[in-house]
């Protein structure tokens, strides 16, 4: 469904993807990265917005920027809140699909079945200032899927959802991936995970991993966990590590000394007493950084090649 | 399945009339955009300000103006400042709104969406424009004491028209080209290009509406051969089909350039840079 050769786009001296090489088959696929890893930038290449600076973006086998084939198969639904305020949903929504090439009275049979899909009928004909963000977020999705398009294409759909309206929406999406393809760009692991997605990672412009999620998981895994600890003796704490099993990598930075290992438990169950009993004067244990941002820097050094 | 079976999908068929129909789809919505208090008080005292003017001079003249003053008068406030202020904030922003509004993304991704929000904006700005000149022309002319109001109304809306055309057309290039100063822009390119080589008798001016439209003006009131050797410097003494066809080739070739340089544009995600 999507080859994408080397693509690099770069704005002047700023890269927003940097030579990503990945095959997306038909199906659900997660993007995923923190805030600027270029997975708008990757999205708009994909969606034709943005011509690649260097190598190739194919979509259904074309290039999508100008192409109206492609576009007419793709449904985007950015990521910015609709600042279109004083129209209706299924004005914004019949309007759109209009410009898909729709007849008038297609369009508007077309709007009210999407509105009514996304559960929005009700609310389709009060202004979009008056709706909360979940609502406008359902009246984006309507629009993006309103022309019945084969590959829908969410960026960040679940920011500022409270958590009632951000399960409607991964239902919804969901529902969707069951028969068309999809493409969800997130910073949000497990939900993009609820999808049944196979992932890629973007970080930095560069794809640094892809896979299914345990696949992923299973990757961040092979990389030693750190954990940090401060004491009143760093050296000797150093020593104590040194000495369990496991351990692959001691150091000391800012007299914390940090401790790589792919035991990080055990570790924490055999030193941390041993430095207590000794009177180390142990004042702050710190885990193995298990959050996205804490993942997408190990696959970084992953990706780097670097071992500890 | 998401995606709605309701409803059918007759598709507008060929190239054409899709182009036509998105074209009618944006004009059509730009219009509904436009209709808004402050956008209904600002065309207001655009409807009204020439006449307010017109009053003032006429007491000024102590109800002495002359006939061909006041034709003047008329056509520098209305087809010339009424026309122009109405282009520069309906037409500059067509891109920069979208772009503001957070909609851009959701019309670029649509097949033929950037051509259809370019063309179908011209449109709405040429209808509004000429609108609101359309009224201001109906509002001044009892005011004045011209010999022959219907005849010079009709010149008046005629020249309107002319001018809404031609110039949505000039100020539709700074609207894609550098969208968020558009309106700087087009004030220059107004200043520049229609007032400044406007009026300098040479081949420059021949590429202008202002030119055209002067033109028109004198050759409809039958003014040529009263016209001030100097003032006919100033004016293309051609018939005046040869100066709307002048503004219809001008506004082909503006309007084209514009479509092919707004289908090229990238604008990136402003969070990326």
């Amino acid at each position: 469904m999507i080859e994408i050769r080397n693509l690099t786009k770069l704005y002047g001296p700023v890269i927003g993807v940097n030579d990503v090489t990945v095959d997306l088959g038909a199906g659900a696929h997660g993007l995923l990265g923190p805030n600027g890893a270029g997975k708008t930038t990757f999205l708009g290449l994909v969606t034709g917005q943005l011509r690649p600076t260097m190598g190739s973006v194919l979509v259904f086998g074309e290039r999508p920027f100008g192409n109206a084939r492609v576009l007419r198969r793709i449904g985007y639904c950015p990521a910015a809140d609709l600042g279109e305020r004083t129209c209706t949903p299924w004005e914004w929504v019949t309007y759109l699909v209009r410009l898909s090439g729709f007849t008038g009275p297609a369009a508007k049979a077309r709007a009210n079945a999407a509105l009514e899909h996304v559960g929005l009928d009700e609310a389709a004909r009060r202004p979009l200032v008056t709706l909360s963000k979940g609502m406008r977020q359902r009246a984006k999705l309507a629009g993006a899927i309103a022309h019945d398009p084969d590959l829908l294409v969410l960026d960040e759909p679940f920011v500022g959802l409270d958590p009632v309206a951000r399960h409607e929406l991964v239902e919804l999406v969901r529902g969707w991936a069951k028969t068309r393809s999809l493409i969800v760009a997130s910073h949000l692991l497990h939900e993009v995970e609820s999808l049944d997605a196979s992932l890629a990672v973007i970080l930095g412009g560069r794809l640094v991993a892809s896979g299914t999620a345990a696949e992923i998981r299973g990757l961040v895994d092979a990389l030693p966990a750190e954990l940090r600890v401060r004491c009143a003796a760093p050296r000797r704490f150093a020593e104590i590590a040194c000495g369990i099993e496991g351990v692959e990598g001691v150091r000391i930075e800012d007299g914390l000394v940090v401790v790589a290992t792919r035991r990080p438990a055990a570790v924490l169950e055999e030193a941390v007493p041993r430095a207590v009993d000794e009177g180390l004067g142990v004042s702050e244990v710190v885990p193995a950084d298990r959050s996205l941002e804490g993942i997408f820097g190990r696959l970084v050094r992953l990706h780097r090649g670097v071992k500890a | 399945m998401i995606a709605p079976s309701a409803g059918g999908g007759e598709i507008v068929a060929g190239t054409l009339a899709a182009t036509v129909a998105g074209i009618r789809t944006v004009a059509a919505f730009q219009l509904r955009r436009l209709l808004t208090g402050p956008r209904l008080a600002m065309a207001a005292v655009g409807a009204v300000f020439p006449a307010a003017v017109m009053l003032a001079a006429n007491r000024a003249a102590r109800g002495r103006l002359d006939g061909d003053l006041t034709v003047a008068m008329l056509y520098a406030l209305i087809p010339e400042a009424v026309c122009m202020l109405g282009l520069l904030v309906t037409m500059c922003p067509a891109v920069a709104d979208e772009l503001e509004r957070g909609t851009w993304p959701h019309l670029a991704v649509r097949p033929g969406g950037r051509r259809s929000l370019l063309l179908g904006s011209y449109v709405a700005a040429v209808i509004w424009t000429a609108a609101v000149a359309v009224a201001a022309t109906a509002i001044a002319l009892p005011v004045t004491t011209v010999a022959d109001p219907w005849r010079v109304g009709r010149i008046l809306v005629a020249l309107v028209v002319v001018s809404c055309v031609g110039r949505a057309a000039l100020f539709a290039l700074p609207a894609v080209i550098m969208p968020k100063r558009a309106l700087v822009a087009s004030v220059a390119v107004a200043l520049v290009v229609e007032y400044l080589a406007g009026v300098i008798p040479a081949v420059v001016n021949q590429a202008t509406v202002s030119l055209r439209l002067r033109s028109l003006l004198v050759a409809w009131m039958g003014w040529q051969r009263t016209l001030p050797i100097e003032m006919q410097l100033l004016i293309d003494p051609q018939p005046a089909w040869v100066q709307l066809l002048a503004v219809g080739m001008l506004v082909v070739v503006l309007l084209t350039a514009a479509v092919v340089i707004l289908d090229r544009r990238q604008f990136p995600p402003s969070e990326e840079i």
